[in-house]
């Protein structure tokens, strides 16, 4: 998800206010900091001293900070400083201050004794397993559990006889530690121990998992029938414990278990496993994971088909080929995404099998996985394709043509824009020529290839040609669009004049100029003029020059949508000039309304831009004609709010 | 029988005196966990399952999720998984009970109800609430590991927001939790799930740009590496009911009540924020150590820069390789941007691009086809919070997955480490600890307030 920007704009508000007081870590000495500790300074200063300490305190420190343990105040701090400092002192000034506090300064100094697993203090802390402040006896079995000694763990077996229940999370989050520290010492036998202990179905569902887990993978291979009673256990929460855990057990043995239990499960059993056996990726469970694939419950079946691709395995070639088939869609197209990801030659050989079907669906799927697969090496056969009878086969090649092919297949291609056998071929093959020519260093080299067909080219090729020129730009590309404004069939010409009204550059505008002034035909005329017109609103070409075009324009303007049109570009030209333009047109009753959003267009982006008073002023009369011109009212109220700013800013002059 | 019961001689002959006297006691022990009442009290006797599922979902049926700490951000992350067809919310956690209320509505108007529940303080959510499966928690920077081992303990599944943890500790507990519990986790370092990034990363691996030698991630543009230790002016407290400005702290050392600090004026601070470095590394760090195939590690050396955020820092993996944090766009244009650079090309790409930007404009021709691959591959939707409901179902691990978000802030902890020490720094990320610098190894964690504790 993408940061909000309202949040990004809090935090930069807020980077104003927090970058005023970055202070450094440590600004003090060792002994300076004692001294505040010791002195009657106030408890921002003491906090202050205590966490400098953590970094820099020694041995000198630790009576005084034992000294504010059991601060209410500053005995946090004081643990803070006293954790990190790496001397023993520590630990007697910790184990000290057990048999001393209460609440929360007593609990505190129970972490930090774990933190610093500290097994002097066991028996201490095994005294505090049954205190009756329950935060008290659950710090002391979590710290117990840090320590991890096996002693701190048969302590914490036996205590929990007579505790709380409601201590009982931390009891076995603390045998929780044991297990890994006495498995970590190599006392697996005594970590198995607790984890029996705690299969108990009485017992939280967190705890059961934990203890499975442990007695699952601390046992190794022996763990390995318990994995199995536990996939096939009808409470769900131990087939997920059991799942998760054989997730960190390797092996061929594991794999073999897994897909031996998909037989017997219900189907979300089914699933779970599908997925599991998916991330392990032993092509020893394939066979099971075909036949789940092929048949039984649908949700199964698309889970099966989905483990394949982690496969990468040539075996499941012909299933997910066999599988494209299946009247199902679902699983049909689930299929088709499977072998779309296989990156195996088998994968490849099925495909190009598919592309070359007689079957009008199979050749269409395979031209898909042509283009998924990035199959370069099928252009050949794509390029075959595209001469195919059908409708759609041919369209669809031509398409990934234009994403495999390279440069050198750029002659086939326009072979087939020549020879293409609807609007929709020749559309197609003269987009993949166009991609093919972007794709080289320099597309305009390809221009004398494609213009050099345009003399023979039936006038249907010959548009579709013009169009790859206009997409790939350029003086001589223009010069054979412009050529092509005289050829003798219409709809070649009206191509013609389209693409040098959506040209790229001005380069075009003397050409649509000559064609709005003199063409023979009309309709070339008009076609040629809106062209023009359309030519001089891109805002790529420098606003003077668009102003220039638009005053050839204004000469030949004669219906009101060219009025209309040439009003449209006016108004996207911030300049007075544009303005002299617009005015005349605020009397017309046809066109009015145009005019004054023009003209308010205009004013706002002058104004926006920071107009001088001189300029402002300019707007003024304008402005005030616009407002009496337009007849929508918000239009009114946007010449009138913009009236007021330039006459504040040309009365500012 | 269980087997557990059963089990080889080996085994059966370790079962020393001592297990045996507390297996009987243990049945007392949970005969008056039965019987016991009270607001804090654990169900013992009803499994889960007849509940609500507690964090073991089948694929068939809705996952019931609760919230904690869900604000500003938070909102957001629970307006993305809300539509989610197969999850249900039900219940929010927050001491400030404007923001718990405004989530109420949130959720309640999507529903039509008024069923979602609210909760103000976290231990008593946690422990009468077995229904719920998964949280979501969006606290700030100060309580994500907490509350995410807390979650985790009560047998939650836990989707966190970043940076997920202030200090090296917090996330070797976050991991070890998670492990421990067979718990799914997922960071909210969401850019490991989208399109244009994952193609960056894939890409990265693929060797099209030949062996990688240079990563760069980008850090944020507000805040600095060096943090506040300032207390803005004390205020009255509200009511706790209002808010409860200690379950607010939670393990950070005590200061004064004032509002600023409850409505987002917290970062910055030393005890709240993992600054500049954290405040987009947490995604930046995880994003460029994904596409050098080292998640599971930390750069081992750090090289100190003079200037106040961190930029340029120069960080070396034990393979060679460098990653490089970068403030400013000079690689990219926009937020979180990465970078990849190798022998044949680079990649580059941030937050709002159509495509990354590449070297060469052939590397884009096989975008759909890596992209498409790696889905197919890992099972992993471009959706990051669709992955971690994906992987509560499977159980399988999340695409930032405990020890990505613990291998990853470590990189941060030991940049704000380097910047705030001044001077360069080696790291041993097996032992995980700094080389001969023992003021950097105490700040790889820092005391918990109680009872805000692990």
């Amino acid at each position: 998800m993408k940061t909000n920007f309202a949040l990004l704009l809090a935090l930069a508000l807020n980077a104003v206010v927090l970058a005023q007081n970055p202070t450094p870590l440590v600004t003090k000495t060792p002994d300076q900091l004692i001294a505040v500790l010791k002195s009657d300074a106030g408890l921002k200063e003491k906090s202050d001293a205590c966490r400098e300490l953590a970094v820099v305190g020694g041995k000198d420190a630790v009576p005084v900070l034992a000294g504010l343990l059991a601060d209410e105040k500053l005995s946090h701090m004081a643990r803070y400083a006293l954790e990190t400092i790496p001397d023993p002192s520590v630990d007697a000034a910790l184990r000290d201050a057990l048999g001393k506090l209460k609440g929360r300064p007593l609990v505190g100094v129970i972490g930090s004794i774990g933190v610093r697993r500290n097994a002097q203090a066991l028996d201490l802390l095994v005294a505090k397993l049954s205190d009756d402040d329950a935060d008290v006896a659950q710090a002391a079995a979590r710290t117990l559990g840090r320590i991890g000694t096996p002693e701190a763990a048969d302590a914490l077996m036996n205590a929990a006889a007579n505790s709380d229940a409601g201590n009982l999370l931390a009891f076995c989050e603390g045998l929780g530690r044991c297990v890994d520290a006495l498995a970590a010492a190599g006392k697996t036998d005594q970590a198995l121990t607790i984890c029996d202990h705690y299969d108990d179905s009485q017992l939280p569902q967190q705890v059961r998992v934990a203890a499975l887990r442990g007695a699952i993978l601390l046992r190794g291979k022996d763990g390995l029938p318990l994995l199995k009673e536990s996939l096939e256990n009808p409470e769900y929460v131990l087939f997920a414990a059991a799942i998760r855990t054989s997730q960190e057990m390797p092996g061929a043995d594991v794999t073999k278990l897994l897909a031996d239990e998909l037989a017997a499960l219900d189907a979300d059993h089914q699933i779970v496993l599908l997925s599991t056996l998916s991330q392990r990726a032993d092509a020893s469970s394939l066979p099971a994971i075909f036949t789940k694939a092929k048949n039984g419950d649908k949700p199964v079946r698309l889970a099966a088909i989905r483990a394949l691709p982690a496969f990468n395995s040539p075996d499941s070639v012909p299933v997910l080929v066999a599988l494209m088939h299946d009247p199902d869609r679902d699983l049909a197209r689930a299929a088709q995404e499977s072998l779309a990801s296989l990156a195996c030659p088998e994968a490849d050989s099925a495909v190009v099998k598919l592309l070359g079907s007689a079957d009008t669906q199979e050749q269409l799927t395979g031209v898909e996985l042509v283009s998924r697969r990035r199959m370069t090496a099928c252009v050949p056969d794509l390029l075959k394709a595209a001469g195919d009878a059908d409708d759609q086969v041919r369209p669809a090649a031509l398409k990934t043509v234009g994403e495999l092919a390279s440069p050198d297949d750029l002659p086939a291609v326009l072979i087939l824009v020549q020879t293409g056998k609807t609007d929709e071929d020749r559309d197609a093959a003269a987009q993949a020529a166009s991609a093919l020519c972007a794709k080289t260093d320099q597309p305009t080299r390809c221009v004398p290839k494609i213009a050099g067909l345009l003399p023979s080219a039936q006038p249907a090729a010959k548009q579709s040609l013009l169009n790859i020129l206009g997409t790939i730009g350029g003086p001589e590309a223009l010069t054979a669009i412009r050529a092509a404004v005289s050829d003798d069939n219409p709809q070649v010409r009206a191509t013609a004049i389209r693409l040098l009204g959506s040209w790229k550059t001005a380069d075009a505008a003397p050409a649509l100029l000559d064609l709005a002034q003199n063409a023979k035909d009309p309709a070339d005329k008009l076609v040629s003029l809106q062209s023009y017109l359309q030519l001089a609103s891109d805002t790529e070409i420098a606003a003077d020059q668009r102003l220039a075009m638009c005053r050839q324009a204004a000469g030949l303007v004669q219906r009101v949508e060219e009025k209309k049109l040439l009003l449209s570009v006016l108004g996207g030209i911030a300049s007075p000039d544009s303005l002299a333009m617009i005015t005349p047109h605020l009397t017309d009753a046809e066109t009015k309304d145009e005019a004054a959003a023009a003209v308010v267009s205009v004013a706002g982006k002058l104004l926006k831009n920071g107009a001088d008073a001189q300029t402002a002023g300019k707007l003024v009369e304008p402005l005030q004609q616009a407002g009496q011109a337009a007849a929508n009212p918000d239009l009114a109220k946007q010449a009138q709010t913009l009236l007021d700013q330039a006459q504040a800013k040309a009365g500012a002059k | 029988m269980s087997p557990r019961k059963s089990l080889s001689a080996a085994t059966a002959a370790a079962q020393n005196a001592s297990a045996r006297s507390a297996a009987l006691n243990r049945r007392q022990f949970l005969r008056r966990a039965a019987i016991a009442g009270g607001a804090f009290t654990v169900p013992l006797i009803v499994p889960g399952r007849v509940l609500g599922l507690n964090g073991a979902v089948p694929p068939s049926e809705k996952i019931v999720m609760g919230g904690i700490g869900i604000g500003n951000r938070g909102s957001d992350d629970l307006r993305w998984m809300l539509p989610e067809p197969d999850v249900i919310f039900v219940a929010d956690c927050d001491p400030q009970r404007s923001r718990r209320e405004a989530v109420k509505r949130i959720v309640d108007a999507k529903y039509g109800n008024t069923d979602f529940k609210l909760y103000s303080d976290t231990r008593e959510f946690l422990a009468t609430r077995p229904d719920i499966d998964a949280v979501l928690s969006t606290t700030g920077d100060r309580l994500h590991a907490l509350m995410a081992t807390w979650a985790m303990r009560a047998g939650k599944d836990v989707y966190s927001e970043k940076p997920s943890a202030m200090t090296i500790a917090e996330g070797q507990m976050v991991v070890e939790t998670a492990r421990r519990y067979g718990r799914v986790y997922q960071t909210g370092t969401q850019r490991l799930s989208e399109a244009n990034f994952v193609f960056a990363i894939e890409l990265a691996k693929s060797g099209r740009l030949g062996k990688v030698h240079t990563a760069y991630a980008h850090i944020a543009p507000w805040d600095a590496a060096a943090m506040r230790h300032d207390w803005l002016a004390g205020q009255p407290e509200l009511p706790k009911s209002e808010c409860d400005w200690d379950q607010w702290l939670g393990p950070c050392p005590w200061r004064p009540y004032n509002a600023e600090y409850c409505r987002g004026g917290w970062r910055g601070f030393y005890d709240f924020h993992t600054s500049c470095i954290g405040e987009w590394g947490a995604h930046t760090f995880a994003q460029a150590q994904a596409g050098l195939d080292l998640l599971d590690t930390s750069p081992v050396a750090y090289e100190y820069v003079d200037n106040p955020t961190g930029d340029g820092m120069v960080t070396h993996f034990a393979s060679g390789v460098k990653m490089i944090l970068s403030r400013g766009d000079k690689y990219w244009h926009g937020s979180c941007g990465m970078r990849f650079d190798g022998p044949e090309g680079w990649v580059s790409v941030a937050d709002g691009y159509s495509r990354p930007e590449v070297s060469n404009p052939r590397l884009l021709d096989d975008f759909n086809k890596i992209v498409g691959d790696y889905m197919a591959r890992t099972q992993r939707p471009m959706s990051h919070v669709r992955n971690f409901f994906d992987c509560i179902k499977s159980r399988r691990l999340t695409v930032a997955h405990p020890v990505v978000m613990h291998r990853t802030m470590s990189t941060v902890h030991a940049a704000n480490i380097c910047m705030w020490l001044k001077r360069d720094l080696k790291y041993d990320p097996v032992k995980e600890e700094f080389v001969n610098d023992a003021e950097a190894n105490r700040l790889r964690s820092r005391a918990m307030r109680a009872p805000y504790m692990f």
